[in-house]
């Protein structure tokens, strides 16, 4: 896995090392060959050339002329034997001779070429060897038992026949190298018109084995071969070596530092600021480094807001349970007063809420009964609950009238409530021994009342302003009576307006059901019934607001 | 929720739609907050609002206190379970309600 990158690099650059080796040494030798070869092609020319410089004009044209004729004759030996007998004619021949050995060559020879026989010629006839156009008038090959005498036909390779009728008619020597495989390895021959007053007069051809192509050739391929290997090899040991400096090693180093930030607990990579590239990978490797030290100061960040979050919570916890614990919560409060059978809860919903209820003995015949919620929620609704809560109780102590107490606490709470919050209460004075109840409402939802032997029902109380709104509100007192096994029930918005999942409110109406279902039950019973029922309606659907519920229960002793 | 604002002049009525309660408030009240600066007469439009929690009304009411020193302020459209709380509540006495 993390030799991948150097693996991959150094491949690619073997492969090009390779190529461009191989392209060097295939062009080289190329090169090479050709010079060799223009070289013997020249070579032969020369010596064609000189050659036919061993002629005299007259016999050139005489020996050539004689050459036809003895080709056509049925029996040549007569006139053959006048030629080959001749001295001069034998003495040409030592020349030539003597120049072959001296050039290197295989064969040089002399001949004329029948021009009519040489382009009419079929496959078969070459093939069956009975299409002979040229005539020869010389031959010095090196093995002089294969040499062709005075007069002697031979036949031309197929590749050549355009070559040799070209030259004859232009007297010019062929463009085209003629190279064949002899015997001796690669030859090269030379075609070579002898031309006198713009007629070529005959040819003389020349064969030279390219014995240093043989030679030079694998000579030179050896060593370009090992030259070009040894800078492939040079040059790929630098590239190489300078990648992994410059490229892979500060990559991997990158790599590796990355993979440790992350398994050792975030520890900054020191060694990053040693790349200095100058180029994308200090760049990269600055970027890097600048995340690393970005993402601890997140973390620490994060830790901090974290903990402060986490503090916050538990303090919040704290003042849920302090709201909580403020709401008279021991059951039943008052254990002499055998007549009274009170029972109260609060089931707040997941924030601190602002529901409160309150009850407690003004003298020995008189029970104050709160039922009240503060507008909102959360901390703000929570702290004006408090404060609402201890008006409420502290007014109640020196004032027996619901409403002086309502019109008093609005008053206090409007001293200072930029923030418009409010509370909404209903507060009643009962008198224990009668039932009379003096009660007065701040806005709040309509009590239930149970008589003697009916079942509850509504009491729409006449209402004022909830407490908070504005300075100097007036409330109106109103009086009720709580008979004998009749029970006053009390509770905030959270219990009609329990919301199911389709939106449906739970209402009045199930509330008066739910209570009336078990007319002797006690305020526990009773609370509980309610409770069940809202739990059923509401379903799934979460609770938005806080249950709050009171029952007050005279009961006959 | 849905709340719709439409000035014209220094007039602005602003219609809500849904239930105005604690987790929807806090978006009205911020918006009030900055829209309310050259209005001489705020109309709300309760014509589609199904509910109102204690902490809606907490908002109509600052609003209230708010516009009773710079104009007027009056709710329209106010239907019938609207209307039962603004009265459970009190608030029928300090608010207009045409």
């Amino acid at each position: 896995m993390k030799r991948r990158l150097a693996i991959k690099f150094n491949s690619i650059l073997i492969l090009m090392g390779v190529l461009i080796f191989l392209v060097t040494v295939g062009i080289g030798g190329y090169e090479y060959y050709q010079s060799i070869v223009n070289l013997y092609n020249e070579q032969a020319y020369q010596t064609a050339a000189m050659a036919s410089t061993f002629f005299s004009d007259e016999q050139l044209y005489d020996w050539s002329e004689t050459a036809f004729e003895v080709s056509k004759m049925e029996d040549p030996s007569g006139e053959i034997q006048k030629v080959t007998e001749d001295p001069e004619y034998v003495e040409i021949l030592d020349h030539i001779r003597d120049l072959r050995d001296s050039v290197d060559a295989n064969d040089i020879f002399v001949f004329v070429v029948d021009t009519e026989v040489l382009n009419n010629y079929t496959v078969e006839a070459h093939d069956a060897g009975t299409w002979r156009p040229m005539i020869y008038l010389a031959d010095c090959y090196r093995e002089s038992e294969y040499d062709f005498l005075f007069g002697d036909t031979g036949k031309v390779a197929y590749d050549y026949i355009g070559l040799m009728d070209k030259a004859i008619k232009t007297g010019e020597k062929p463009t085209e190298k003629i190279i064949s495989d002899g015997g001796f390895g690669n030859n090269i021959s030379a075609m070579y018109p002898v031309v006198r007053d713009g007629k070529t007069v005959l040819m003389v051809g020349v064969e030279i084995p390219m014995v240093l192509l043989e030679r030079d050739l694998k000579v030179f391929m050896i060593v370009t071969l090992i030259a070009a290997a040894i800078a492939t090899a040079i040059l790929l040991l630098i590239t190489s070596v300078h990648f992994a400096r410059s490229i892979i090693s500060p990559i991997k180093m990158i790599s590796s530092e990355a993979g440790n930030f992350i398994e050792n607990e975030n520890q900054i990579s020191e060694k990053l600021k040693t790349v200095k590239t100058k180029d994308e990978i200090q760049t990269l490797s600055e970027a890097l480094l600048k995340m690393e030290i970005g993402i601890n100061e997140y973390i620490d960040n994060l830790t901090r807001v974290t903990a402060e979050k986490e503090r916050i919570g538990a303090e919040l916890n704290i003042a849920t349970q302090i709201q909580a614990d403020m709401l008279p919560c021991i059951f039943p409060p008052f254990p002499e007063k055998k007549e009274l059978d009170i029972y109260a809860s609060m089931t707040p919903a997941k924030e601190v809420g602002g529901d409160f209820y309150d009850f407690f003995l003004l003298d020995d015949d008189h029970l104050a009964l709160v039922m009240a919620d503060v507008s909102g929620k959360g901390v703000p609704a929570a702290l004006f609950m408090v404060i609402s809560k201890t008006l409420i109780k502290d007014q109640a102590q020196s004032c027996r009238s619901p409403k002086t107490i309502l019109e008093t606490v609005n008053n206090q709470l409007n001293e200072s409530n930029a923030q418009s919050m409010f509370v909404t209460v209903w507060l009643g004075i009962m008198e224990i021994s009668t039932g009379k109840l003096v009660a007065a409402n701040a806005g709040h939802e309509y009590p239930l009342l149970k008589g003697a032997d009916g079942g509850f029902e509504l009491i729409k109380d006449k209402h004022g302003m909830v407490l908070g709104a504005m300075e100097d509100l007036k409330y109106k007192e109103y009086e009720l009576e709580v008979p004998e096994n009749g029970c006053l029930f009390l509770y905030t918005d959270g219990v009609p307006e329990a919301t199911d999942d389709q939106n449906n409110m739970f209402g009045t109406d199930r509330l008066l059901e739910a209570l009336n279902e078990d007319p002797g039950a006690d305020s526990t019973t009773l609370l509980k019934n309610v409770k069940k029922k809202v739990d059923e309606f509401v379903g799934g659907a979460p609770q938005f607001d806080d249950l709050t519920m009171l029952a007050v229960r005279r009961v006959k002793i | 929720m849905d709340m719709n604002f439409k000035n014209a002049g220094n007039e602005l009525t602003v219609s809500l739609a849904g239930r105005l309660d604690t987790t929807t408030s806090p978006e009205l009240e911020k918006e009030l907050s900055t829209k309310l600066d050259d209005v001489g007469s705020l109309i709300f439009d309760f014509k589609d609002l199904e509910y109102i929690s204690s902490a809606g009304l907490r908002v109509v009411l600052a609003t209230q206190k708010t516009m009773n020193k710079k104009g007027s302020m009056k709710l329209i459209n106010v239907n019938n379970n609207i209307l039962e709380i603004l009265e459970v509540t009190g608030m029928t006495d300090i608010l207009t309600i045409e």
